[in-house]
């Protein structure tokens, strides 16, 4: 069986000023399963967000190959929806207009659009500000958009990119919540990228560790059997946490 | 989870709340009193106005500047009149119309040039590596500088201040389009990429739109220069207009109409830049401030 996403030996070098060679990733090989969740997790600086555009195909890999359903990924797609971490939403377009932006591109007509745009921004639990400008959203909520934006184009894969970084504790752990609500609602595969380890174990089937500091390389895979919906107080949540800082020794 | 509830309860009409997140609008009164009222901004504003014109009428009363300066009111008496009776064959609307009409010719065909090749010399870097060698001999030149060249070519007519206006806008509208255009965080032409635009969506979708309150911000700066610059050329030469008016009220040692002139530039330069300022409210709803980009 071939898997939705495989990664064969990454590694990507930014030449800097014109000679300066840094090395951001090496030899990363990851492969996620048809609708899994998985979490890559690694401290500031490890190269994390680099992995996700060359999966997204905003950036080429200096070596290896980005396999989608056992063919290689050549440039950016409406297979792959991309959720980033600066929200990126276009501000000269209400919430609406946003989230039917990928549906538009493809020329979907615009009754069709406007049905899709509405059903996931209710999904997302958005309903009634569809006609309000970003700027009059909280941060959580630009991020809700921005997920509505990714569902919206119907992609096979998710790639989320520290989405609530930004955000205050607070809001963070609601957001966590709804994303576990709006991907057991519709299920995609999922490729979070996140610096939390919390959020990593909240949030996943499985957990790639990074190692810190650059370049980034592969430290370990972990299965996270644990039922839904997660307790962040629960013991086994606790327990898991435990053995991965202390395996990992994340300095967060 | 009572108090939560409660609290969502007594919400207003205009307040909404998602999760943890509340949106609140509130409105609030306070009691009237007398330190309120004389700190209040607008109070302060008219105390201001009002102290700058008795100044104004004191130094012109006492005489200290003879014939150089008049009272505020004669200023005004002596434009009333202007309404109705004629300086050179024109009413103050008439000269009032003929600047604005320079000015709106040569804006219109200045910032239709100049916004699209500004567009284009960012989107663009072939066309950018053509044009701006030669944009750039041209763009530290004053626009005022010029005012004898454009009478040597066109003559004392409406053709050489419009010539000037063109000059003196072209440069910061198409500079404003040209950053509009550069300024654009990188990112969200990934958004369209990513949702499987080609090149020619990114540019619809993200550069225009993007570019648009620093067109506008051109625009403004434009205008205003565009005020100087037929001021200029009217005063060096001319039949018309509100420079014309200065010149004359010189020649006849008239302070009002010097100095009305100088007012009546002030508040039409003034209106023509809060209809610039309406213009882009409407076609950019979404703006708040420049940094939302």
């Amino acid at each position: 069986m071939t898997h939705k996403i495989e990664c064969r030996h990454i590694a990507k070098v930014f030449i800097q000023k014109g000679k300066q060679r840094v090395h951001v990733l090496e030899d990363i090989s990851l492969f996620v399963r048809d609708n899994e969740f998985l979490v890559i997790l690694g401290p500031g600086q490890s190269g994390k967000s680099t992995l996700l555009r060359i999966i997204a195909g905003l950036e080429t890999p200096s070596e290896g190959e980005v396999l989608l359903d056992g063919r290689p990924v050549s440039g950016p797609g409406p297979d792959r929806g991309l959720v980033f971490q600066s929200y990126m939403l276009f501000p000269w377009k209400t919430v609406l207009g946003n989230v039917e932006l990928g549906p538009r591109l493809r020329g979907v007509p615009r009754e069709e659009r406007r049905r899709i745009a509405q059903h996931y921004i209710d999904l997302v639990g958005l309903r009634g500000f569809e006609k309000h400008y970003p700027h009059q959203l909280s941060g959580g909520m630009k991020q809700r958009v921005g997920i509505a934006r990714a569902y919206a184009n119907n992609p096979q894969v998710m790639l989320l990119d520290e989405p609530f970084g930004q955000l205050d504790a607070q809001t963070r752990y609601f957001m966590e919540k709804e994303t576990a609500r709006i991907w057991e609602t519709e299920k995609r595969t999922v490729l979070f990228v996140t610096n939390n380890i919390d959020e990593a174990i909240f949030l996943g089937d499985r957990i790639v560790t990074l190692k810190g500091k650059l370049p980034g390389r592969m430290d370990r895979v972990w299965e996270v059997d644990l039922p839904r919906p997660r307790e962040h107080t629960d013991m086994e949540f606790l327990k898991l946490r435990h053995t991965i800082t202390e395996c990992c020794e994340l300095t967060l | 989870m009572a108090e939560m509830e409660e609290g969502i309860q007594r919400l207003g009409r205009q307040d909404r709340a998602i999760a943890n997140e509340v949106q609140k609008s509130v409105r609030e009164r306070r009691p009237l009193t007398l330190r309120r009222v004389i700190t209040n901004e607008y109070v302060l504003h008219v105390v201001s106005a009002a102290a700058f014109l008795t100044l104004w009428h004191e130094v012109a009363a006492s005489g200290v500047f003879k014939g150089g300066l008049c009272t505020p009111w004669e200023v005004v008496v002596r434009f009333r009149g202007l309404l109705t009776d004629t300086l050179a064959g024109l009413t103050l609307w008439g000269h009032i119309a003929a600047s604005a009409q320079r000015i709106a010719i040569g804006f219109v065909l200045a910032s239709a040039v100049a916004i699209p090749l500004g567009l284009f010399m960012a989107l663009n870097p072939y066309v950018n590596a053509v044009v701006k060698p030669v944009f750039d001999i041209f763009k530290p030149m004053p626009p005022i500088a010029w005012v004898s060249i454009a009478i040597l070519w066109f003559g004392v007519g409406e053709e050489s201040k419009i010539f000037i206006i063109i000059i003196g806008t072209f440069v910061p509208c198409l500079l404003n389009a040209y950053n509009g255009i550069r300024l654009i965080d990188p990112e969200l032409y990934d958004v369209v990429k990513v949702l499987g635009g080609n090149r020619w969506n990114e540019i619809l979708q993200v550069s225009f739109p993007a570019s648009f309150p620093a067109i506008f911000a051109g625009l403004q700066i434009s205008l205003s220069l565009a005020w100087t610059c037929v001021l200029a050329a009217e005063l060096v030469a001319s039949r018309s207009g509100l420079g014309f008016i200065i010149v004359q009220g010189m020649k006849f040692t008239d302070a009002a109409l010097v100095i009305g002139g100088m007012v009546m530039i002030a508040l039409v330069a003034w209106l023509s830049s809060l209809l610039i300022a309406g213009l882009e409210k409407l076609l950019c709803p979404w703006r708040r401030d420049i940094r939302d980009l």
